[in-house]
């Protein structure tokens, strides 16, 4: 099985290099989406007078953009694969459903290290934050919502025979991600059921872990129940993701 | 349920429905060991759809298909390793050249020697010195070779090829049916779909489909001999024309009726092809949609 595994996640990447405009796009979006934010924030004298500092927000946002891209980008390119015949082709010659789910969770992983790097770094300058401290607690919550969100992508993928009927979905991730997970508003002031609500949303466990290592000073063990969760949740999602990627018409 | 032993592919009354389109309707067919077995029939009569089941990637609504003398769904990992598959678009990647997708796709089967392997097929193909250029470099029948090419890197005991000479020049055309006379001569099964008829008379056995269901399935031979002849008699008092059936009989009639027949300067015969007869049952298969269906056996004319 790793075999074929590392087949598909070799082939991907091979597929990202020799793509270098779309490569580029992938990791130079989400530091222009950073820039952006920095600048229209830093513009609101309003939200220095409150004592909110911006640039504690910038490393959720940061995994939000890897979530939301690697999301989108895995839907997108497993419908394509599935369009074209390549998938099709894929389970004639002898790869089998958990193999391509996982390996093309490996082949994004790889794109969404790249990105997170990225995106940290740029962090790092951009707002003057020590990361240096909890940087690999950081970074593996990042990589484990980047799971979540291929595993996610895997799953949307049966339920779209083109890729414009991808659009639909986009909105029905993106938002409740945006506005249930705590990135935005604390999750203690929405209504109790959209409190309960929030728990369906992966992207909720990772802005728990980020929230409290980054804004407010505790150590990746202190926040261990939430990664374990959204560890769980990125498992789950690929065990269902195996067993529903559609193989026969 | 019971198969037939050694037949390589085995479908009995197979059907797949998309909404209310009956894609195969009750679709029955036997491929024997060391064939080359055509599928003839229009556009969008089935053959993809048929082709799909026997790779397991279709699901079926109801019938069985066997392959390899094994269950194509519930055996489907165990035949996939077994055969060869060429689907009818190119199905690869375009931003890796033919090495990388034939790695890629050929990766799964432990070949020992896979360079060497893939050398000989794109060799074959005639693509080995572009073999590191991307796809999206190639035309249209140059990928269709290295499709080709991914179908045999691992000399399967069954190729599946969903018209593998689409858009493939003549010269090349002709290398690629001398190549599966050659793999036929080492007991390798074909199964191909095509809409050549030049084609279709180099296979052993033709099956003809319509609308998912199948017309007939014999030799080519059978299926020509099946229509009919056009005899010209050039008499001096004008031409007489006669469409029979079996002209090899009939001409020696007509010509009795001359004696000697001074009077007849030239006979031309005139006999059907391949396509025209197959076009005829395809045509009176659409005339009676869900009447009777045309007989399957070889002795019967129509």
């Amino acid at each position: 099985m790793m075999r074929s595994v590392n087949l598909i996640a070799v082939r991907i990447n091979r597929q990202f290099l020799r793509d270098r405009r779309f490569l580029g796009l992938s990791l130079a979006v989400p530091l222009l989406l950073m820039l952006l934010f920095k600048y229209v924030f830093d513009s609101l004298p309003g939200l220095i007078r409150l004592g909110v500092n911006i640039g504690d927000y910038s490393i959720l946002l940061a995994a939000y953009l890897v979530h939301f891209l690697a999301y989108i980008l895995s839907t997108i390119v497993l419908v394509r694969d599935r369009l074209e015949g390549t998938l099709a082709r894929m389970f004639v010659y002898g790869y089998r459903r958990r193999d391509i789910v996982l390996g093309y969770v490996a082949g994004y992983s790889t794109i969404a290290a790249a990105q997170t790097v990225l995106v940290l770094v740029l962090t790092k300058y951009l707002f003057d934050i020590d990361l240096t401290s909890e940087l690999g607690a950081i970074v593996l919550t990042v990589l484990a919502l980047a799971v979540v969100s291929v595993g996610l992508g895997v799953f949307i993928s049966n339920f779209a025979r083109n890729e414009g009927q991808v659009f639909p979905f986009v909105p029905m991730v993106v938002v409740p991600s945006a506005l249930l997970s705590g990135i935005a508003i604390p999750i203690d002031d929405l209504p109790v059921f959209l409190q309960w609500c929030s728990y369906l949303v992966p992207l909720r466990y990772a802005v728990d872990v980020l929230r409290g290592v980054v804004m407010e000073g505790h150590t990746f063990r202190e926040e261990l129940l939430p990664f374990l969760i959204l560890a769980g949740v990125g498992v789950a999602l690929l065990v269902s993701a195996s067993f529903t990627l559609r193989e026969r018409e | 349920m019971s198969d037939t032993p050694g037949l390589t592919v085995e479908v009995k009354e197979l059907v797949k429905c998309y909404g209310s389109i009956r894609a195969l309707d009750s679709a029955d067919m036997e491929v024997a060991p060391g064939q080359i077995f055509g599928l003839v029939g229009p556009n969008g009569s089935g053959k993809t759809t048929l082709i799909k089941a026997l790779c397991g990637i279709l699901k079926p609504d109801s019938g069985s298909v066997r392959v390899l003398g094994l269950n194509a769904t519930s055996d489907r990992y165990r035949i996939r390793l077994r055969l060869g598959y060429m689907p009818q678009t190119p199905s690869l990647y375009d931003d890796l050249s033919p090495a990388e997708n034939l790695r890629f796709f050929g990766g799964r089967f432990h070949l020992e020697d896979l360079a060497g392997r893939m050398r000989t097929v794109l060799e074959f193909v005639r693509l080995w010195d572009r073999r590191d250029d991307p796809l999206y470099t190639f035309s249209g029948g140059m990928r269709q070779r290295i499709s080709l090419a991914c179908a045999l890197l691992h000399d399967p005991e069954l190729l599946i090829l969903d018209e593998p000479t689409a858009g493939v020049d003549p010269a090349l055309r002709q290398d690629f049916w001398n190549h599966f006379d050659d793999l036929r001569r080492r007991g390798r099964t074909i199964f191909l779909s095509t809409n050549q008829m030049d084609e279709a008379m180099r296979c052993d056995q033709v099956a003809v489909i319509q609308e998912g269901r199948m017309l007939i399935t014999e030799t080519p031979e059978a299926i020509r001999d099946r229509g009919s002849a056009r005899i010209t008699l050039e008499l001096e008092s004008g031409n007489r024309v006669e469409e029979v059936a079996d002209y090899e009989r009939e001409l020696p009639r007509l010509l009795a009726e001359y004696g000697l027949a001074p009077q007849v300067k030239s006979i031309s015969v005139r006999r059907q092809s391949l396509e025209e007869v197959i076009l005829e049952l395809i045509g009176e298969a659409s005339a009676s949609p869900g009447g009777d269906k045309p007989a399957r056996s070889a002795g019967e004319k129509t």
